[in-house]
């Protein structure tokens, strides 16, 4: 009797708390949407990105009460990227998404995945500097989520100030400036190798020269036309790092550093130049909130003066998958709509301080935005930048963040490394199937 | 003299080398989990300027409407039952590939041991799941962990049982015990050491689980622990405080598992693993 008694026992129990496995989760989600379109959204689960999503969610409700959008939430990263193309494949994809823009975009295969918006009153308002990175031939997917950024090098003013230094605007100037700081006891140059993907802003923050020396450097670069090894003006990008390693430019602690070192060291005035991009922002101002105005922005220079300009990253977009349709794709449509005109850039100014301009015509920065940004924007206005490669070409070795590292440690050289780079992106640009490989 | 000291200084080592292998790192994960924002993202062993553990605490519940509640729920109830399911499932395998064998034994030694070679496929997983109507659920995800841990399960009782004497069997059944009473009167108690080393092993195991859950149950209100620590970290801000506070709070309840049953599992371990 006893016997069946436990075998009833362990049923039960399994029984019990199977049922509970359905009720638990229903915990958190609101059932309550009355009759109204309800429409999920993905985007990253870190605190900013939520409360942006968030943010935007409840204007865009204000504004069309019929629709209720649920926001949900991917891990950042390769995981992120792995769980977007996934579910894309298996159909599961939530109604709206945010994704890279550029050659991210194209990775995820967008005449297969996402629902095509040309023509459509969403995204009317992107600028047209923005289409092409959300677009295939002739047809848009996307509009910008957030404002674009840059790369290049955040500086510390006061101690330019006291050092009575001016911005430097060729390669000769900036190491003239660095050997100067370097004189005064300051570190001139910060790396961060303790975060690999920060040892790529000599290389991937030069583009704009590579662009003024050879402007079709881009297009030869996806057929395999050009190469790092070979163009003088990309290689130099890989030469300018060893030369401030073999120059001892740097901060000691180069090789464990990581981001919120760098920006401490900058913020605290130990050390001068810090080559990093424009939306470590937010991190700025949690490591240092005390002297975020102390910090300006220039672009990393080139051979000339004259040609000296900005290279300019665009903003994630947002997409909507092929699986959704009927009210809830109008419903997402109209999501997209109100995300690319200036209520949204509103929005968006509103919940996280801009790093850079928006990418929606009609919408301006906020007056209280900081130096950094101020000095980013005057780049644009001045019509003085270029984008990143990445958003030309579609082409990107996985290993390039390791390659800078090395010469960037000394352990090996510029011209080395970008002929090992070059390997690098042979075997992703077959993998992405382009022609001339 | 010289030998005590050798003893003595060995032993000394060995606590010492113990203490910074384990504790340092719990006490790094702990420090840093009381820090304010600024403290923690120098990302240093160091005594907490400041004492924020209330407040730590009650932002890393409420972050996202008390996801990690809800993530704490969906946890347990996922082990729990996976961990149920996989034990007497296992021990019922086992029990039938140790006990009764016949032409079709080698073949299903050889599908348990596949379990184990094979990486398991995400996409045509789903696929399989959505024709089921199994995926994005709890369901679905409880079953998928308990595919993924049945063969090393089974291959732990099986080994276990070839140490249990034959004669107890023969005994129940003269005795006039059916299959089911001698599986759980009689061969599942003698189980029980190797018992609690799966139920220890697969726990932790699955607790711990990222992937699955993040593939095959995608969704808040699906989400489990693991996943919420997604929710302080990016790539251009990681809150390290709260990010350590809900690893302190995850690390919690496989630690008091450990600590519980720590003895049970060494011996669990080396019964099972000596005899084949």
């Amino acid at each position: 009797m006893r016997g069946r008694r436990t075998v009833v026992s362990a049923l039960t129990i399994l029984a019990i708390t199977s049922v509970t496995a359905c009720s638990a989760g229903s915990l958190g989600s609101s059932e309550d949407t009355d009759g109204a379109t309800k429409i999920t959204m993905l985007t990253d689960a870190d605190e900013g990105s939520q409360s942006d999503a968030k943010a935007m969610v409840a204007a865009f409700q204000k504004a069309n009460p019929g629709v209720v959008v649920d926001v949900q939430a991917k891990p950042s990263g390769t995981d992120g990227d792995n769980l977007i193309k996934t579910r894309l494949q298996t159909g599961t994809m939530t109604d709206v998404f945010t994704y890279g823009s550029g050659s991210l975009f194209q990775q995820i295969a967008p005449a297969n995945n996402l629902a095509a918006l040309t023509g459509d009153a969403a995204v009317a308002k992107v600028d047209e500097a923005y289409l092409p990175q959300v677009s295939v031939g002739s047809d848009v997917y996307g509009v910008p989520w957030g404002n674009a950024f840059a790369g290049g090098v955040m500086y510390n003013k006061k101690v330019f100030e006291q050092l009575n230094l001016q911005v430097p605007k060729s390669w000769s100037e900036f190491l003239a400036t660095a050997d100067k700081i370097k004189a005064a006891k300051i570190a001139p140059v910060i790396q961060t190798y303790g975060e690999t993907w920060t040892s790529q802003l000599f290389v991937l923050g030069d583009f704009h020269n590579v662009a003024a020396a050879a402007p079709q450097w881009a297009a030869d670069y996806t057929a395999n036309k050009a190469k790092y090894a070979t163009t003088p003006a990309a290689l130099a990008g890989f030469e300018h790092l060893q030369e401030v390693h073999d120059k001892g430019l740097m901060n000691s602690d180069f090789a464990s550093a990581k981001v919120p070192d760098g920006l401490r060291l900058l913020a605290s005035g130990k050390g001068a130049m810090y080559p990093i991009l424009s939306g470590v922002l937010p991190q700025l101002e949690q490591v240092a909130p005390d002297n975020v105005d102390d910090i300006g922005f220039f672009a990393l220079p080139g051979p000339d003066a004259a040609t000296n300009g900005l290279t300019a990253w665009f903003p994630n977009g947002v997409y909507i998958p092929k699986s959704t349709s009927g009210p809830k794709l109008e419903a997402a449509k109209k999501f997209l709509g109100f995300v690319a005109s200036p209520a949204g850039c509103e929005v968006m100014a509103a919940s996280n301080k801009p790093t850079g301009p928006f990418m929606v015509q009609g919408c301006s920065l906020p007056a209280d935005v900081p130096q950094v940004t101020k000095d980013i924007q005057t780049y644009f206005d001045e019509k003085k930048q270029s984008p990143a490669l990445e958003f030309l070409s579609p082409v990107k070795g996985p290993n390039l963040e390791q390659l800078c590292v090395e010469v960037g440690s000394g352990i090996s050289k510029a011209d080395k490394a970008a002929a090992l780079y070059d390997q690098d992106v042979k075997k992703q640009a077959q993998q992405l199937g382009l022609e001339g490989w | 003299m010289n030998r005590a000291l050798t003893r003595w200084g060995l032993g000394g080592l060995a606590i010492l080398s113990s203490i910074v292998v384990f504790l340092v790192p719990f006490a790094f994960i702990v420090t840093t989990a009381v820090m304010d924002s600024r403290q923690a993202g120098e990302f240093t062993l160091a005594w907490p300027r400041q004492f924020q553990f209330v407040e730590n605490l009650t932002t890393v519940l409420q972050t996202r409407d008390y996801l990690l509640v809800i993530a704490f729920i969906n946890s347990t109830v996922l082990t729990v039952v996976s961990v149920t399911a996989l034990v007497i499932l296992g021990a019922m395998v086992a029990f039938v590939l140790q006990r009764r064998k016949s032409r079709l034994t080698g073949l299903a030694n050889f599908l348990v041991l596949t379990g184990l070679i094979m990486p398991p496929a995400v996409v045509p997983t789903i696929w399989v799941m959505q024709k089921l109507g199994l995926f994005g659920g709890m369901p679905g995800l409880i079953l998928i962990e308990i595919t993924y841990g049945l063969s090393f399960t089974v291959l732990l009782f099986r080994a276990f049982l070839a140490t249990v004497p034959r004669e107890l069997d023969e005994a129940a059944i003269i005795d006039g015990a059916g299959p089911l009473r001698l599986f759980f009167r009689v061969v599942l108690p003698l189980l029980r050491p190797v018992t609690v080393t799966i139920i220890v092993v697969q726990s932790v195991n699955i607790f711990n689980d990222f992937t699955n859950p993040l593939y095959f149950a995608p969704g808040d209100q699906n989400a489990t622990v693991q996943l919420t620590l997604f929710n302080f970290q990016s790539q251009n801000l990681t809150s390290y405080n709260l990010l350590f506070m809900d690893i302190l709070l995850i690390t919690i309840p496989p630690l008091i598992m450990y600590l519980l049953f720590n003895r049970q599992i060494v011996a669990g371990m080396t019964s099972g693993a000596v005899k084949g």
